[in-house]
């Protein structure tokens, strides 16, 4: 059996996770952004190294290589992707500009419009018009489109959108824009938006195809280096690249929606994330991973993270394809702690990691969540930080929360304290948002917290959310490539068919099923895969009349592609019976004598492929570790001398009571008061509370000294 | 008896009595908890809801409120419904006793004469008790229901001279007790409901309010309610501190603005609309009086609590966006009503439309009054849209109706340094507008054509966005209404920007009977007919003449702004053709143009 190797590209390291076996090795090196995929190249050939192979010989021995990709998420954060042009349907021209009338902020009039990528003078409309049901009210002009095409040739477009009204119902006129386009616009790249986003509304999928024309030839050309550079070197099999969808798929399928890869990044860390939980017996997770810049929050259940794909607003575009739900707050060790108004706030601007938090040493002046870690004595001077490739220093620390501290008229610690409890409260709340509109309660899930700067806040976040076991994998700081490695292959697509419950057509049903059925087909032959490996779901969406988010559910899980003898007369009861059912888990209630309507079937295709097998449970003895030095520290309860271990010292079996802290090698775990950690069996922790007092203490409650 | 009833419920609250004390930051915490509860509370409901206005609009609002009836903290929605809410749970309090307040209870209020804006926006709240039996809080949740039971489907009857007319009004009435909902109650709301998705969305907003009234419990159980309530009071003291602390950043003097509505729905003309905002040290009042009185004034009367609280919408957009919003706002400003007033009705008025005009009028007023003292944050939160338009038919003996509530442009002024943008002003920023093709499958119409208009955004320094023309089909014959103003009297420009391009409206467009809405309308469209509503643009800022001449040539190339008036308005002189996509500024000739238009109108400009 060969290798299978996880990659993942973030914007300091660029994670590697090579499978042999049943065994997993971790490697890390530094991003080359000026060609990322130089720095890919760099850790397979030290992988192939560490395996005592020639890196061409390493290669053609692996049967797999998984890659996730930020250079979407560069492009639109940079802003310089392809200028871009949209051909849409004459009435039409502005829906990208009204947004749907979002703005980001009801109080702040000063808040700016965000940058165009196709601004007016390139978004031309053409005359033609389908109606809802496909049928054709206006036949297109296609002397029109001759006639856009000139327009944007004038403008140099590189990249061009096609956007016409309910061309997820029939594409016909959107196939003979992009052909006419082809013709007049040669070496132009074309996004079509019956292929990137087949579903109403016209905003959400013409905005979609715009941001996919945008960031197609940068993700494309990428690509396509990185796979010349593989095959160069030796590499045999296809490239399979990290899907926002939490699926992996080919390189192929990919160019022919590059969004997909859109966010790709975090969906792999919580793939990653259900795999581990998953193997610990841990199906409902809430999954927390804390950066320099960010705290992303993302929601396992059953096992699964399921894709969701409703408003998602990426840097300020909407973009509707499928993804793993992550919420971010803009809460890190890199968040700049100031006074505002007689105010302490925490973020969401960051110091990033140039010049970074002041004890970086690299020029920082502004105290950050990380400056006041150290200060509290949970980060330490005296330790190696982030893997040894340097060391804190406290030098200008206490001086800067001094200086904050006067402004709220107390001492420095005091300050550096109600960062951590700001920071804290921040993070509860944005967790509460974002089971809420979930409709689950955090009381019920286990958190599992990866990250940096996560297993230092995780316990304390559990304890205040009602939380009380939290898992910390040893593997968390490349959880990332973890997860492109633990990802299955999968595409999960959705036609939209507008239709009462009551009255489906069971032809039509079954000509959507088909066609999905067709592309999965196809997709995972040239991958590798035969149609009878395939696990198909077939899913759809529905909603009460009125109702304007459907919710999505299985109506048939077969093993295999092509068998849709379920599609029935009687496929409409048992839609009707799994609807309510959902309704009832997600809303708690269900309108008994309304019948739903069908809004979109979906089909989710998935291979299972060999990933890391991860240990559970406590077999090993039980030892209570001792603590080999300790240091002043306040976790909560005001400073006391606190013990310390150190990760490497710890052993399966291995138990630590808090308060204590444990220094691991890529973060550092805090055992709060009234937490305790053990180790596995597989060397991951798991932290439980303990002592049923600890609600009333700590982050949650007031500090009537800070009062006085 | 109403005035004196109004009086009452806006008089300034005592905070809650307590012996704790609170750091601030704590107090902090608190708040974002209360936030967090009431954005669970829209969310909750935006996802449950039927209707399209609650559940794709967002017009939905969820805020907590004291025990005094104090506004504690507000979520997302619009801040035009946001400062509305606390006076009909203040009248609602005064039954305490009386109507058996008690743990589990729900009640519901829309009743303009008793703290309520217009009939439509159904404010449900219920208590929350601590561990000892005392009231803490109260959760509310308003959303506006697609109908209100009166004569016309919809809640909006043009020519009505009651608020009998209009629908059912209620003052406060239990609907769930003690956890069991009264379903004799909750049949009667039904019945008084044309549209049977009603039921949905009060269901919708039983179990969102529920919801976070455990939610509020447990906050309260986990610091103590002698906690909260000090936190309370302090985020409130807060609040009126920081808005002090701006007033007292402006200069010292009285600032004055008349605005008109071009008529009121039977046609009266020029219903105006005044405010003298003072500004003495860290104080502001805000007076109408000599706002229009007339009593023969038919559907522009506006309720108490939405005059006082649209007069807070402008307010708070002009000050630092990061000042938390609760009742601390209103202690920093007198807001004076005059009585009998169109923004201060007497009792039984008509309430609907009023909530549209003067409504915004009061808003725009009082940001003309400002913009000299505020520029950098002087622009309108309005809608001068009269009515949007709704189209009303029946598919199987069931009504249904498109709101007119389209993808568009509208109202969106320009700003200090920041041309107008977007579909509307950023306070409407919460309300998802309509798409065709979610649209044309529920209705039977098409969406023929929603582009912004060139030249309809006000000239300025800064530009306001263009409107729209939104142009629409109905297949079948459908009932349609309308009602038209901002054409004689557009959305003004500010600061010597100039004001914006106006709204008309045009039924059965292309065909021999096609006519101009003037005033109001109900029409019986026939089949095919083709309606076209022409958006007022936004207002710009600042004089024309002082445009960046660059940022004038992209506007024409975007086709916002046409070669003539680039020329006539702005005085950029242009090479080149919009065709070829070659145009240039041609800066000598525009210095030329513009020293010469300077020179001929300064005398208007100063007039």
């Amino acid at each position: 059996m060969g290798y299978r190797v996880g990659i993942d590209i973030g914007g300091t390291f660029t994670d590697f996770a090579l499978l042999k076996g049943a065994e997993v090795v971790l490697h890390k090196n530094l991003s080359t952004p000026e060609d990322r995929s130089l720095g890919v190249m760099h850790g397979l050939t030290k992988l192939a190294g560490i395996e005592g192979l020639e890196l061409g010989e390493f290669l053609a021995r692996c049967d797999a290589i998984v890659h996730g990709t930020t250079v979407a998420d560069n492009t639109l954060i940079e802003m310089n992707g392809a200028v871009t042009g949209l051909i849409t349907t004459e009435g039409f021209r502005d829906e990208i500009e009204y947004r749907r009338g979002y703005k980001e902020s009801i109080w702040d009039v000063r808040l700016e419009a965000p940058q165009e990528i196709a601004p007016r003078r390139r978004r031309l409309t053409v005359p033609e018009r389908l109606l809802f049901d496909g049928s054709v009210h206006k036949e297109l002009d296609e002397a029109a489109v001759r006639e856009a095409c000139r327009k944007l040739k004038k403008q140099g477009v590189e990249s061009v959108a096609i956007s016409l009204l309910f061309s997820f119902v029939n594409p016909e006129h959107e196939k003979r824009v992009a052909r006419i386009v082809a013709e007049e616009l040669p070496g132009v790249q074309v996004s079509v938006s019956h292929e990137v986003l087949p579903r109403a509304p016209e905003y959400d999928r013409t905005s979609t195809t715009v941001v996919n024309a945008y960031v197609a030839p940068r993700v494309t050309s990428y690509l396509e280096k990185l796979v010349e550079r593989l095959q160069q070197a030796g590499y045999r099999h296809r490239l399979m690249v990290m899907q926002a969808s939490g699926g992996v798929m080919t390189r192929e399928y990919i160019q022919g929606a590059p969004i997909r890869v859109l966010a790709s990044g975090p969906a792999g860390g919580v793939i990653g994330s259900a795999h581990v939980g998953g193997a610990k017996g841990c199906p409902n997770l809430l999954c927390v991973d804390m950066g320099g810049t960010s705290y992303d929050m993302s929601v396992v259940l059953n096992g699964a993270a399921p894709a969701e794909a409703g408003w998602n607003m990426h840097h300020r575009y909407l973009v509707g394809v499928p993804m793993v739900q992550v919420e971010t707050l803009g809460a890190g060790g890199g968040s700049i702690c100031h006074a505002a108004n007689g105010a302490l706030q925490v973020g969401p601007t960051s110091a990033g990691s140039e010049p970074g938090p002041i004890c970086y040493g690299r020029g920082g002046t502004q105290p950050t969540i990380t400056d006041a870690l150290l200060m509290l004595g949970i980060l330490s001077a005296d330790t190696d930080f982030a893997g040894g490739s340097f060391s804190l220093s406290p030098r200008g620390v206490d001086e800067a929360f001094q200086k904050l501290g006067a402004q709220m008229g107390y001492s420095a610690e005091d300050a550096a304290f109600d960062c951590w409890r700001v920071v804290n409260a921040n993070m509860s709340q944005a967790v509460q948002r974002t089971v809420a509109s979930k409709g689950l309660d955090p009381q019920d899930m286990v958190m599992l917290a990866y990250g940096g700067n996560g297993p230092v806040f995780a316990a304390i976040q559990a304890e205040d959310l009602g939380i009380e076991r939290v898992l910390v994998p040893k593997a968390s700081p490349t959880f990332s490539a973890l997860g492109t490695l633990v990802a299955n292959p999968a595409i999960d697509e959705e036609r939209s068919y507008l239709a009462q419950a009551g009255g489906l057509d069971v032809e039509r049903l079954k000509g959507f099923w088909s066609e999905l059925e067709a592309r999965a087909v196809k997709y995972f032959a040239e991958a590798g895969f035969a149609a009878d490996r395939v696990t198909a779901k077939y899913q759809m969406k529905m909603r009460y009349p009125g109702q304007n988010w459907s919710l999505s559910f299985d109506i048939q899980v077969n093993t295999g592609i092509g068998d849709l003898s379920f599609v029935d007369a009687g496929l409409g009861e048992r839609a009707v019976e799994a609807f309510n059912r959902r309704h009832m888990e997600e809303y708690g209630h269900i309108r008994e004598g309304e019948l739903p309507e069908v809004t979109c079937v979906r089909l989710v295709t998935s291979v299972e492929t060999p990933s890391p097998k991860v240990l559970s449970g406590f077999t090993a003895p039980t030892v209570v570790a001792k603590a080999t030095r300790s240091r002043r520290a306040n976790l909560g309860d005001g400073y006391q001398d606190t013990p310390v271990h150190l990760g490497a010292s710890l052993k399966p079996g291995s138990e630590v009571m808090g308060p204590a802290i444990i220094d691991e090698t890529f973060t550092t775990i805090v055992v709060y008061p009234g937490w305790k950690a053990r180790v596995d069996d597989a060397g991951d922790y798991e932290l439980n509370r303990v002592a049923a007092t600890a609600a009333t203490r700590s982050a949650g409650a007031a500090r009537p000294a800070i009062a006085a | 008896m109403t005035f004196e009833l109004n009086r009452a419920l806006a008089a300034k609250r005592e905070p809650l009595p307590t012996t704790a004390t609170v750091d601030p930051v704590t107090a902090a915490i608190i708040r974002g908890a209360f936030e967090t509860v009431c954005f669970e509370a829209a969310t909750h409901l935006g996802r449950a809801a039927s209707s399209p206005i609650i559940n794709q609009s967002n017009e939905r609002n969820g805020s907590i409120i004291d025990a005094h009836g104090r506004l504690a903290a507000v979520s997302i929605g619009t801040p035009h419904l946001v400062f509305i809410s606390q006076l009909t749970v203040r009248y609602g309090l005064q039954f305490f006793k009386d109507y058996d307040w008690g743990p589990g209870d729900i009640f519901v209020g829309n009743d303009p004469d008793f703290g309520g804006g217009h009939l439509p926006d159904y404010n449900v709240y219920a208590p929350v008790f601590d561990d000892q039996g005392e009231l803490v809080l109260i959760q509310a949740l308003q959303a506006h229901q697609g109908d209100t039971g009166g004569k016309d489907p919809g809640g909006f009857t043009l020519e009505a001279t009651d608020i009998f007319t209009e629908g059912l009004a209620i003052p406060c009435m239990k609907i769930v007790h003690r956890g069991e909902k009264r379903r004799d109650v909750i049949k009667l709301l039904e019945r008084n409901n044309r549209f049977p998705s009603f039921a949905g969305d009060l269901a919708a907003m039983i179990g969102a309010v529920q919801h976070c009234v455990k939610r509020l419990e447990g906050v309260v159980r986990k610091w103590g309610s002698e906690v909260v309530k000090a936190a309370v009071n302090h985020n409130i003291d807060h609040t009126e501190q920081r808005f002090r602390e701006e007033i007292a950043k402006w200069p010292d003097g009285t600032y004055s603005a008349d605005v008109f509505i071009d008529h009121d729905t039977l046609g009266t003309k020029d219903v105006k609309v005044h405010v003298s905002c003072t500004v003495k040290g860290d104080h502001l009042t805000v007076d109408l009086t000599g706002t229009d009185d007339r009593p023969q004034l038919v559907g522009v009367w506006n309720t108490f609590a939405n005059s006082r609280g649209y007069a807070m919408t402008q307010l708070a957009s002009m000050i630092d966006p990061g000042i938390v919003k609760n009742e601390g706002l209103f202690h920093a400003v007198d807001i004076i009503l005059p009585e009998n007033s169109i923004v201060h009705p007497p009792v039984n008025k008509p309430a609907a439309l009023g909530s549209f005009h003067p409504a915004c009028e009061i808003i725009e007023a009082i940001c003309v009054a400002m913009s000299e003292v505020v520029p950098e944050r002087s622009t309108p939160q309005v809608y001068k849209i009269g009515m949007p338009n709704a189209v009303i038919g029946f598919k199987h003996g069931q009504m249904w109706m498109d709101q007119g509530v389209d993808a568009r442009s509208m109202d969106s002024s320009a700003v200090q340094g920041i041309d107008g943008w977007g579909s509307s002003c950023v306070g409407l920023g919460n309300l998802l507008l309509s798409e065709a093709e979610d649209a044309e499958a529920r209705f039977p119409i098409i969406n023929i054509s929603r582009e912004m208009t060139t030249d309809s955004g006000g000239a300025g320094q800064w530009r306001g966005q263009p409107g729209s023309l939104n142009v629409k089909q109905v297949l079948e014959p459908t009932m349609a209404m309308a009602w038209m103003v901002s054409s004689t009297h557009p959305l003004r420009g500010l600061c010597g920007g100039e004001d914006a391009g106006p709204y008309s409206n045009h039924f059965e467009v292309g065909t021999p009977n096609e006519y101009k809405i003037e005033l109001s309308k109900q029409a019986q469209l026939p089949a095919d007919a083709v309606i076209a509503y022409q958006h007022g643009g936004g207002g710009g800022f600042g004089p024309a003449l002082q445009r960046d001449p660059e940022a004038v040539r992209d506007d024409v190339l975007d086709e916002k702004v046409s070669l003539a008036a680039a020329r006539e308005k702005y005085g950029v002189v242009l090479t080149g053709t919009l065709e070829e996509y070659d145009l240039a500024v041609d800066a000598a000739a525009t210095e030329a143009l513009r020293r010469k238009m300077k020179a001929t109108a300064p005398a208007a400009k100063a007039a």
